[in-house]
């Protein structure tokens, strides 16, 4: 298994580097760097000017300099500062990583346990009015749009009915309060599919004959279906939400705009519209390192859980 | 008969465990529900208690600020922040309006101006002596920078003219592009030869003096800025934060950071700052002595505007400034009485207003107060004059220009577009600026629902109906902006759907901002629309847009260059106010409504909207340093915010309710598959239930 993880790792190299290069050659094939340098200066700026900014940003050297020095940069996770304001991009991710996930963590399993939870209950009252109208509900919710949650719900549960603030993320008039309303918002949108999906992972064993044979020894059902079926369901259910799991720390765009989380959801859209090409470049390394990551972790967890599966 | 089910070990098992189950699923949603409660019942306030009960503003902006650098920051929401912590020279009155006064501030006397013979140098080598003029300015003596690391012992340091001069350095190094560099690049002498100097030098040489702005070499608190021209307007300049004293340790110990790292001398300094969540000002207390006036205007003492007349400025200990990019969450905290103003915008435009364009009745008895106040900007379209087809001052095309002028109809556009809030504008000048006549009516603005002398014009133009007779086609007018959303779409169809009534084709090129500076820069457009705000309350900043010299890269985005008029502005500039200059101003009116290179439309009117625990409110169109003067009843405020925050449980209990007589027919179905199950069993059945 160890060496199978090394030669994951190895491989996910080369992927980083095309990655890179691609959003390189991405951004400048479409951007001249004197736009880049127009759209991050004042007003009018002389070409004086602009000259000075390229030089300051080293967007003036040759194409393959650049390049290889931002390839290397990165793997060295050298970020540099963002082009438009001067910031150290590395302090900025460190301080809006933490936001971010404390939202997405909690989000991510509350949601998870409870869809579990109802997908067994729905399951176990299969074919019943409980399944029938469990079913007709998370219709329901996979077809509102995101923004209708969030309007919505800041408006029902912040403004009228006063649960918690409707905006702001402040450590010192305690944190509890103000991550309630985003994190039912962020349960209550992703939790409808998460449920569909489950009920048919659960399913999917019930039908199997080790469920039969246990049924045949008198087991009852809902032994059955938390001890047998839940723990084999368990399998597909985690490399659903395994890759996931390292890229909660980007956040979300629309839930911390409109709460005001200070985190790093945004953070690269901004960037893409100001032209801020470090950041871009930084942001698309993180999310492209975090994916491989994700997907590393869920073939050892895979392993783990199933006993069937090798990695070699 | 058997009592079935207490005969069966393994149902009894079940039983227990199932029963277990329950009370567990009981406790479990109970903690849940209690939790819930309780995280509610502690305030929906984003405040902690002690901001909640101190003099604090609560106020917002829409985005973090890109620059709080002095030299550099540019916008209206960076200057309410910058303002506050780099005070100036002169400063504008609080109260005092018609015409805007302007006092000492961090000057400790009138500067003194005399004349000042300048020598300049040709291009051929050859030498000439100009009549310039010198002025010397004098701070006050006490003033202190804010307490911060740079400094030795973290003790603000003692501000000399050396400061102020130190400012005018950065403003001329090119890399630090300050906006307003240009208005003294061809006045401060010796400013080019500076600012070339700081282009060619690898290290940057702030030790080197500037021709053009000299320390008095007997008082550390003088210098003297020489000017090769006359230019009244540096007073004005001298009420911009570019050049506020800067502290030289502060710049080079925060670098690149300094820009988020503001050192000042104002009413507050900048005490914490949350990227995308908050930005709090706290009184500075190494700032200079400054008290709320005693005078205003008349109607001012009434209003209650002089009730803190006399007394230390800042009147709050703290402003908040939440950074809320979503309207609709700042809307829905201002409602709950957490922020103290608001703005209007088209998502909460319904709730404002009613149908008659009032308050709203409810948000009347919160006790909000509507505020609109013109703002000193003019929005415009305008022509290419390097166009060939638009541009130019042939008769011919002057014509063609002045018929498409009369087609766009000011009150339509302000109704559909602004919704009701602007007032139509005839010419540069917006209302408040010397010059500014309110009598006056542009002749090619006056439209009427005939079109019938916009079409005579057009005829005369050589475009019958707007037909180009040599290709008998449509003329086309090609539109250049940046309306990339549908609400920017919009509003280009509404003008586009204006000028097509002439019987001409209006084509949209909508590009990215950056594209479309870029195209401007390169005079590719041919016509555009573009608004500009005052930096100050003088005719010059205004009438410079269509000065000749000002031509791209320049301000002048029309490229309009008429000598008579800009022989006209090279008299009127360097003018003291009064019916001379007003002559002058209307010649030069006269001139350029003619030409019609521009096709003045709005002047904006921003709507407001405050609560009536905040005191001293009173807008001005240029001064950003209002909060200073502002007054917070926090009394009213807190039991405001009680009455209106208190959490309503009533709908968590009835979904509870739901829930739990949702689900009783389920333990029904439970109990009545364990029964079967069992019964089954006692027949010797299977216990498949599937």
């Amino acid at each position: 298994m160890l060496r199978y993880v090394i030669r994951r790792i190895l491989l996910a190299i080369p992927t980083l580097i095309g990655v890179l290069l691609l959003t390189f050659f991405l951004f400048f094939g479409l951007k001249n760097p004197e736009v880049i340098a127009r759209q991050n200066l004042g007003k009018n700026p002389t070409q004086a000017q602009i000259q000075q900014w390229l030089a300051d940003h080293g967007y003036d050297k040759p194409l393959a300099e650049q390049l290889k020095r931002s390839t290397v940069d990165m793997l060295l996770f050298n970020f540099g500062q963002s082009d438009t304001t001067g910031e150290e991009i590395k302090e900025r991710i460190k301080k809006g990583a933490g936001p971010s996930l404390t939202i997405q963590a909690i989000i991510f399993a509350t949601g998870l346990t409870i869809a579990i939870l109802i997908a067994v209950l729905v399951a176990y009252f299969r074919g019943t009015y409980v399944d029938r109208f469990g079913t007709l509900l998370t219709v329901v919710l996979i077809s509102i749009v995101y923004v209708t949650y969030i309007i919505g719900l800041q408006y029902y549960l912040g403004k009228r009915l006063q649960y918690g603030p409707v905006w702001g993320f402040n450590r010192e008039a305690g944190l509890a309060k103000f991550i309630l309303i985003p994190v039912v918002i962020g349960v209550v949108a992703g939790i409808g599919a998460s449920i569909r999906l489950y009920r048919t992972f659960l399913l999917d064993e019930i039908n199997q004959d080790y469920v039969r044979t246990a049924r045949a020894k008198g087991v009852p059902e809902g032994t059955v279906l938390l001890r047998h079926v839940l723990k084999n369901a368990m399998i597909p259910i985690l490399t659903t939400t395994v890759a996931t799991i390292p890229t909660l720390i980007l956040g979300g765009l629309l839930l911390e705009n409109f709460f005001g989380i200070p985190g790093l959801g945004g953070y690269l859209i901004d960037a893409i519209t100001n032209l801020d090409f470090a950041v871009v470049r930084a942001m698309v390394f993180l999310g492209t390192l975090l994916t491989l990551i994700g997907y590393i972790l869920t073939d050892i967890a895979y392993a783990l859980v199933d006993p069937r599966v090798r990695l070699e | 008969m058997q009592s079935g089910p207490a005969a069966d070990p393994s149902a009894t098992g079940f039983r227990r465990r199932a029963a277990r189950f329950r009370a567990a699923v009981v406790v479990t949603s109970v903690a849940v529900v209690l939790a819930a409660i309780a995280g509610a019942g502690c305030s929906n306030s984003p405040y902690t208690p002690q901001e909640m009960q101190g003099k604090v503003q609560f106020r917002t902006i829409g985005a973090d600020p890109k620059s709080l650098d002095p030299s550099f920051s540019y916008t209206v929401d960076e200057a309410l922040i910058v303002d506050l912590i780099y005070p100036t020279f002169y400063k504008y009155h609080y109260l005092k309006r018609d015409p805007f006064v302007l006092e000492l501030n961090l000057g400790a006397k009138e500067p003194v101006k005399t004349a000042w013979p300048v020598t300049i140098k040709e291009k051929d080598g050859k030498t000439r002596t100009v009549q310039g003029e010198r002025y010397s300015f004098t701070l006050k003596n006490d003033l202190r920078f804010q307490d911060d690391p740079c400094f030795p012992d973290g003790k603000g340091r003692h501000i000399t003219a050396k400061d102020v001069v130190y400012s005018f350095k950065r403003m001329a190094d090119p890399s630090v592009q300050c906006p307003v560099a240009p208005y003294f690049a061809d006045k401060i002498v010796g400013w080019p030869e500076y600012s070339e100097a700081f282009e060619k030098a690898k290290e940057k040489n702030y030790d080197k003096e500037m021709e053009g702005v000299q320390l008095d070499p007997k008082d550390p608190y003088t210098f003297h800025v020489i000017l090769n021209q006359p230019y009244p307007q540096l007073r004005y300049l001298m009420a911009m934060h570019f050049t506020a004293p800067q502290a030289r340790e502060a710049v080079e110990y925060y670098k690149d950071e300094y820009p988020r790292h503001p050192v000042g001398c104002g009413p507050y300094y900048l005490s914490d700052y949350q990227p995308k969540q908050r930005l709090v000002l706290t009184v500075n207390p190494n700032r200079h002595k400054d008290v709320y006036p005693s005078i205003g205007m008349p109607g001012d003492a009434e209003a209650g505007l002089l009730a803190d007349a006399g007394k230390q400025l800042p009147l709050t200990e703290k402003i908040v400034f939440n950074i809320i990019r979503e309207s609709t969450s700042s809307w829905n905290l201002f409602t709950q009485g957490y922020l103290d103003a608001a703005g209007v915008n088209n998502n909460n435009f319904q709730q404002v207003f009613t149908a008659s364009n009032a308050l709203s009745p409810e948000l009347e008895k919160k006790g909000v107060s509507l505020r609109k106040e013109t703002e000193m900007c003019v929005y415009y379209f305008a022509f290419n004059m390097n166009d060939p087809v638009y541009g130019g001052l042939s008769e011919k095309n002057k014509k063609l220009r002045q018929a498409i002028s009369l087609s766009i109809n000011a009150d339509e556009y302000i109704q559909l577009l602004k919704q009701g809030n602007a007032s139509p504008a005839e010419w540069v000048l917006p209302p408040g600026v010397f010059g500014y006549d309110p009598s006056f009516q542009n002749p090619y603005r006056r439209f009427d629902p005939q079109l019938t002398r916009a079409k005579k014009l057009l005829a005369e133009a050589g475009y019958p109906d707007g037909v180009d007779p040599k290709t008998g086609e449509k003329l086309t007018l090609y539109y250049d902006n940046t309306a990339t959303n549908a609400a920017g779409r919009q509003s280009v169809g509404i003008v586009s759907r204006m000028i097509e009534r002439l019987g001409i084709k209006v084509v949209s090129r909508p590009s990215l901002p950056d594209q479309f500076q870029a195209k401007l820069l390169k005079g590719q457009h041919q016509f555009i629309f573009y608004g500009w705000y005052a930096d100050y309350p003088d005719p010059e900043n205004f009438v410079f847009l269509l000065y000749g010299p000002n031509k791209r890269p320049g301000p002048n985005s029309a490229n309009y260059a008429n000598p008579e008029y800009d022989r006209l502005f090279e008299q009127m500039r360097a003018m003291d106010d009064g019916p001379a200059r007003e002559e002058v101003i209307r010649k030069m009116r006269a001139v350029s409504v003619e030409d019609c290179a521009w096709i003045p439309v709005i002047h904006n009117v921003a709507v407001s909207l405050t609560y009536d625990w905040v005191k001293n409110v009173k807008a001005h169109p240029l001064a950003s340093d209002a909060a200073q003067y502002r007054n917070i009843d926090v009394d009213l405020r807190q039991s405001r915010q009680r009455a209106w925050n208190k959490p309503n449980f009533v709908p968590l209990v009835v979904l509870a309710a739901i829930i739990v007589v949702g689900s009783l027919p389920a333990v029904a179905v439970v109990r009545q598959r364990v029964n079967r199950r069992v019964r089954r069993a006692d027949a010797g059945g299977e216990g498949d239930d599937s």
